[in-house]
């Protein structure tokens, strides 16, 4: 990993610190220092396809809540889902997250440019309320997901139980965590957002059962191309 | 495994919740006596029965009331408080 000085300084993923015994290898990814290669090609897509465990805490975030939050987010073009506890694509990189009634999560994939733009706006609209963002976000991938699932989740997170548009907030290996479930360049993935002080611990353990079961650690390149 | 259904995120496991006392509605500050309020302040009734408690689902920061018998620890109702809300979960299996 980069070593910073004080006129280098940026970003690091909140995951860092417990991927550093890894020898990944290591670039800037939105302006935060992010493992984009645990090994080689073939390696990573072997481990992507049994059980492959990614860092995404680099991608752009942004949180709003308040009642008139979805109004908030209509007038600028975002669109919403309609249904609590759902999540929709807006602008065909984004992903938006309602978290109960009023509260919002967008996500920029790697092309979005959302967030940063609901960001420049700091106009102050009564009952819409920025939520300060600092997770730790991770895509779980291959045949041995659910496996890995159900032993940090009491929930049953299968596709016939889990919806397309749902999303839910548990607690994943003992911590609170978002969960849903994706399609995404063809395969189905679960996409799981934390406290990014959690990510390391979280990244530990997801990363143990993931080596037993098979896979491991991929890092970000895989989903960047 | 004890559940719990919390009226926004559904059943869940027990451990996702944090018990938050029980709900009183106080007297009227503005009308009460000293002694009405003092009673609401520094006395609780620890009498088992049906109480109003809140309760808050941790993963998604929701607040919300369980009607619960403390004798059979049978919870008959879980809805968020508000005057206008119909959001009620009833006839639950919790604490099973």
């Amino acid at each position: 990993m980069q070593v910073s000085n004080m006129k280098t300084i940026s970003q690091t993923s909140p995951v860092a610190h417990a991927q550093l015994k890894s020898n990944a290898k290591w670039a800037l990814v939105n302006g935060i220092n992010t493992a984009v290669e645990f090994g080689s090609a073939e390696v990573e897509q072997a481990r992507k396809k049994i059980l492959g465990v990614t860092d995404v805490s680099c991608l752009s975030r942004y949180g709003v809540k308040g009642a008139q939050a979805a109004k908030w987010l209509a007038e600028r073009q975002v669109t919403t889902p309609a249904n609590p506890n759902s999540w929709s694509v807006s602008d065909q990189n984004t992903l938006v997250l309602r978290l109960g009634g009023s509260e919002f999560v967008l996500e920029d994939q790697f092309a979005g440019s959302t967030c940063a733009r609901l960001a420049s706006d700091t106009n102050r609209v009564p009952n819409v309320y920025k939520v300060p963002r600092a997770d730790a976000a991770f895509i779980l991938s291959g045949s041995e997901v659910l496996n890995m699932l159900s032993e940090l989740c009491s929930l049953d997170l299968r596709e016939k139980s889990l919806g397309a548009e749902e999303v839910i907030m548990t607690q994943i290996a003992g911590i609170s965590a978002i969960v849903l479930r994706q399609d995404l360049n063809g395969e189905q993935v679960y996409r799981i957002w934390c406290d990014g002080t959690y990510g390391p611990y979280l990244w530990d353990v997801m990363v143990e059962i993931a080596v037993e079961l098979g896979g491991g650690a991929v890092g970000l390149a895989c989903y960047q191309s | 495994m004890k559940l719990l259904t919390c009226p926004m995120n559904g059943t869940r496991p027990l451990s996702e919740f944090i018990f938050g006392g029980e709900y009183r509605e106080g007297p009227d500050q503005n009308t009460c006596t000293d002694a009405e309020w003092a009673a609401f302040v520094h006395n609780r009734s620890g009498a088992p029965g049906d109480k109003k408690e809140w309760w808050y689902h941790s993963p998604s920061g929701t607040w919300f009331i369980a009607e619960r018998n403390t004798l059979t620890d049978k919870v008959s109702r879980t809805y968020l408080l508000g005057a206008n809300n119909n959001n009620s979960n009833t006839a639950q299996e919790a604490s099973k």
